[in-house]
């Protein structure tokens, strides 16, 4: 992990970015949540916005490592957050395709029985869940973009939320 | 559940407490489900149906996080008890994790309930 100075007393006299990656294993997308919303709180992210934060932070992690999994790719999940006149969250994949394809809401597509392609079971968790992460982010992030695949392989999610003074907090 | 992994990270805490309500079976989840944690609960679900239980209500109003990784459990056991002929009832009076359920449209799917029926 690595960072670079924030002045918490007056502005921000350099860009701060904290950079990390990880194994895509279940076991660190909690990791990589918690240390969102610890480094979101430090960039004064409002209190109310810490949860939602981590919620989707750890949703993107969530996402990209069951698309690494589905795809038998052991490469490093990317994480980086960097606090400007936003704090920024991005978090980068190794797969090259975009497979899910948002479709609203799970409601949608679940109720009244209708039939989808496939055994119904291969519908359940896994292979729900990474159109699941973005309905999720969908609704929770405001600023929320999806890039990719691009040339070096993968997709990027990246979100942002509003810090104090940096004249877009009325955003939300 | 509390522990560490082979390289001392802190793992997620999940806890799993059963009882009977009326007809039901009641699965009360405290701390956190997520895409590590939330094959405890799937299994769980899965350990009442092969029982014959096929009246279950999954708790989450104690529960601290859940991620979409807990919504697709929420789903598969939904599923898996109706084709049984059985049904799932989700309680939850937690604000958090009712917003998750409204904002993927699950509240309208699922049978979301504040409290146990019977209770």
């Amino acid at each position: 992990m690595n960072g670079s100075r924030h002045d918490r007393t007056g502005g921000r006299t350099e860009a701060v970015t904290v950079q990390f990656a990880f194994t895509p294993a279940a076991a660190y997308v909690r990791a990589a949540r918690l240390v969102a919303a610890d480094v979101a709180a430090h960039a004064g992210v409002a209190t109310g916005l810490l949860d939602e934060v981590r919620q989707a932070v750890g949703e993107a992690c969530t996402r990209a490592v069951l698309r690494h999994r589905d795809r038998g790719i052991d490469d490093l999940v990317r994480v980086e957050f960097s606090i400007g006149d936003r704090f920024v969250a991005k978090i980068t994949d190794n797969a090259q395709d975009l497979r899910a394809r948002p479709s609203g809401r799970i409601g949608a597509s679940i109720g009244g029985g209708e039939s989808r392609t496939g055994d119904r079971d291969t519908l359940e968790e896994d292979t729900l869940s990474e159109e699941i992460t973005l309905i999720v982010l969908g609704g929770l992030v405001e600023d929320l973009v999806v890039t990719g695949p691009d040339a070096n392989g993968g997709t990027t999610v990246s979100m942002s939320w509003p810090l104090p003074g940096s004249g877009s907090a009325a955003d939300h | 559940m509390r522990g560490t992994s082979g390289d001392g990270a802190a793992e997620p805490e999940l806890g799993l407490s059963l009882s009977d309500v009326g007809e039901y079976a009641v699965i009360s989840v405290t701390g956190e489900i997520d895409m590590y944690t939330a094959p405890k609960l799937r299994e769980a679900v899965r350990q009442l149906s092969s029982e014959g239980r096929m009246r279950v209500a999954i708790d989450l109003t104690p529960t601290e996080f859940c991620d979409s990784t807990g919504l697709g459990v929420l789903i598969g056991a939904r599923r898996r008890l109706s084709d049984s002929g059985g049904s799932l009832v989700v309680v939850c009076a937690n604000p958090r994790i009712r917003k998750l359920l409204d904002l993927t449209g699950l509240d309208k799917v699922l049978d979301v309930r504040e409290t146990v029926p019977g209770e």
